[in-house]
């Protein structure tokens, strides 16, 4: 093994430096494992010595690109072809969102609109569309937020009770009484946790918006500790906090503080996007079901919300759609943002009228 | 021993690769190399069917070694992957033994010897005698759960297992490891931090013009060079599974078994089943211009789906 002079090692190092500009994390580790591939590539071929830097920096096909580009740029000074970058800056790199974050969490401290906070309280009264023969509201939403908490696993767990008898469990323990089955070991299911992430389009498309959806959203993040809430319409506000507290007008009073963005426009992709970079790359991504309420309106690229959505269906476990036309007699998929989500979308559910949110919850129930 | 196929010779891999039909590029062989050196797990990722779970099979023929394949589900569990104890056998001996009093005082040692022990995939590959190390392939790593892909990460990091009533098993030779993901979601990163990482592409139409003569030497050229064109343009479609390799050379065969000379729109339509899988995608091929798509030219109609 011969390593590499050092020429070559303070150049490699100057063009990690670089990526790690670019946004490509080159941690400590991973960087000296790339020295040490370089050493064991051997030769000195400029082929070689890229493909030995890149298996053991990049983890994905994007930064696989990057770093290709990064590569390209920086070995021979190859003009800068944003096409890529831009793309794959934004999608894979969690360094470069600073900026980012900072536009889509900008407190536009200013015109609330014709949407104030006491038309939110309002609209809230009125739960008329709400069918009264049916149970509660209240009880319909608990229920809901049991089932969609929990799911049975496939694994199982030892359990005192209940379930199976486990005969190689109960084997294995009762080895040391000479296989007098002297205690049994039962098995049960294990459950897994789900969390929430709701993602409410409150821009002015969404006038629609009903009391039946706002309440939904708030009992199922009050009784869904760790699930999140987010609404969007230009912007992006995580109003998880505020809903904390108990009584529904006052987190009302609360958001209609916080969000100021109220019938904008909209930019479905753009949340989406904010979605893919941030909350469903926090650990438990797989448990995560994204619902989606929207009624696919897009001031945005269309072609930006199926890539996004994409994206974000490889990342969690399910994801539903709440449109709130749906279910109007004349309702069609016009919307080009709505049309290039549907592909990617597990449930798609209506809320327009009492009819349609009784379908709502049998659909939210079987998710 | 002497003739050893050591992976450190990069063209020596390519060709060892060729000579069992497998057309490696320089990436591949290059990462080979890396991970027999660095004793590196290799992340291959990539759309289903551009050969990912090959490379390993190769890699073993290559190595004359054997295979040791882990498919990965969801609810896989280091009882399956690692190793278990055979009851049956267990229960069995404890019975022969109640019959003799020597055979009894000496039961608590005898009971979980190795005899007893299950080799899983992932303790054969470390157990394995040699005289080189075993390819260990973890295929569909995504398919299994995240507390799986945890565990899986202490068993990489230092090719060691211990089962609490023998000991630790430390692997004398440690496996080449080959993992595969359809990328249906992400990985872990500490898992990906571990490993080589490769995302494995369609073939260009040079390329695998080379794969389908390697693999079906008897087949025209000017057929093989017909059929690679076609499998670009039909990648093209936004169909919702595009053909890989393996359709490729099963159309191949289909074609060879059936005497066809050109490719023609019938032909084509006829022998769909063989490339496409899905009811939706073979009425996107009757809907599609066949004779220009089979000329050459990108379908028109279609947006490609981004994928990214």
């Amino acid at each position: 093994m011969n390593s590499p002079g050092t020429a070559l090692v303070e150049r490699t190092l100057e063009f990690f430096g670089r990526l790690r500009e670019a946004g490509l994390p080159v941690p400590p580790a991973r960087s000296i494992d790339a020295l040490k591939a370089v050493a064991v590539a051997g030769s000195l071929d400029e082929d070689d010595y890229r493909l030995a830097l890149r298996v053991n920096l990049v983890a994905t096909r994007e930064q696989e690109r990057l770093f290709e580009q990064v590569f390209a740029e920086y070995f021979h000074g190859a003009p800068d072809t944003r096409r890529y970058r831009r793309g794959i800056r934004g999608e894979t790199m969690q360094g470069n969102l600073g900026h980012h974050e900072k536009e889509l969490d900008q407190e536009v401290t200013a015109d609330p609109g014709q949407f104030t906070p006491q038309d939110v309280g309002r609209r809230l009264d009125l739960a008329e569309r709400w069918d009264p023969a049916a149970p509660p509201l209240e009880a319909v939403i608990r229920e809901l937020a049991r089932r969609l908490a929990t799911r049975p696993s496939r694994r199982t767990k030892a359990a005192r009770r209940g379930g199976r008898i486990d005969l190689r469990r109960s084997v294995r323990r009762n080895t040391r009484h000479g296989l007098e089955l002297v205690d049994l070991t039962r098995s049960a299911r294990r459950t897994r946790r789900t969390r929430l992430v709701m993602l409410c389009d409150v821009s002015g498309s969404m006038d629609s918006f009903n009391p039946f959806l706002l309440r939904l959203m708030l009992g199922l993040q009050q009784l869904m500790k760790n699930s999140r809430t987010l609404v969007f319409s230009t912007h992006v506000t995580d109003i998880t906090a505020a809903l904390r507290t108990r009584s529904v007008a006052e987190t009302l009073r609360e958001v209609g503080l916080q969000v100021s963005h109220w019938s904008g426009g909209t930019n479905i992709g753009g949340a989406l996007a904010r979605l893919n970079r941030g909350l469903v790359r926090e650990g438990s991504a797989s448990s995560t079901v994204v619902i989606v309420i929207s009624d696919g309106y897009d001031n945005g690229q269309a072609e930006q919300v199926g890539r996004e959505m994409a994206q974000l269906q490889r990342h969690v476990r399910k994801i539903v759609w709440i449109n709130p036309m749906y279910g109007a007699t004349t309702f069609q998929v016009r919307a080009a943002g709505m049309k290039a989500a549907l592909p990617y979308v597990d449930h798609f559910l209506p809320a327009f009228d009492a009819k349609s949110l009784q379908l709502l919850v049998r659909g939210l129930e079987q998710v | 021993m002497s003739d050893l196929p050591a992976l450190d010779e990069i063209s020596t891999i390519q060709q060892r690769y060729a000579d069992l039909g497998y057309v490696a590029d320089r990436a591949l062989a290059l990462t080979l190399k890396l991970a027999g050196a660095l004793h590196k797990p290799i992340l291959l990722e990539g759309e289903a069917g551009v050969g990912k779970t090959e490379v390993a099979k190769v890699l073993a023929g290559v190595l004359d070694t054997p295979l040791i394949r882990l498919q990965c589900y969801e609810g896989l569990d280091a009882n399956h992957a690692l190793y278990e104890w055979n009851y049956a056998r267990q229960i069995l001996h404890i019975r022969m033994a109640e019959h003799d009093a020597a055979a009894r005082a000496q039961l608590e040692s005898t009971i979980f010897d190795e005899r007893f022990l299950l080799n899983r995939p992932l303790l054969a590959a470390i157990r394995h005698p040699g005289p080189r190390p075993a390819v260990l392939l973890i295929d569909e790593i995504d398919r299994a759960d995240e507390e799986f892909e945890a565990f899986l990460l202490e068993v990489l990091s230092d090719y060691q297992v211990t089962v609490p009533e023998i000991g630790t098993f430390r692997a004398a030779l440690p496996p080449y490891v080959i993992l595969t993901s359809n990328r249906t979601r992400e990985l872990n990163d500490a898992l990906k931090r571990r490993c080589l990482y490769l995302w494995v592409d369609y073939p260009s139409a040079e390329k695998e013009r080379e794969i389908i003569l390697r693999r079906l030497p008897m087949l025209d050229a000017t057929l093989a060079a017909q059929i690679a064109t076609t499998m670009q343009t039909l990648r093209q479609i936004d169909f919702y599974k595009r053909p890989g390799i393996a359709e490729t050379l099963d159309w191949s065969r289909a074609l060879l078994g059936l005497g066809v000379e050109e490719i023609t729109p019938d032909v084509l339509l006829d022998t769909a089943g063989v490339l496409l899988k899905h009811r939706d995608d073979v009425a996107r091929l009757r809907a599609a211009e066949l004779g220009r798509l089979l000329a050459g030219e990108a379908p028109a109609s279609t947006t490609s789906r981004q994928v990214s």
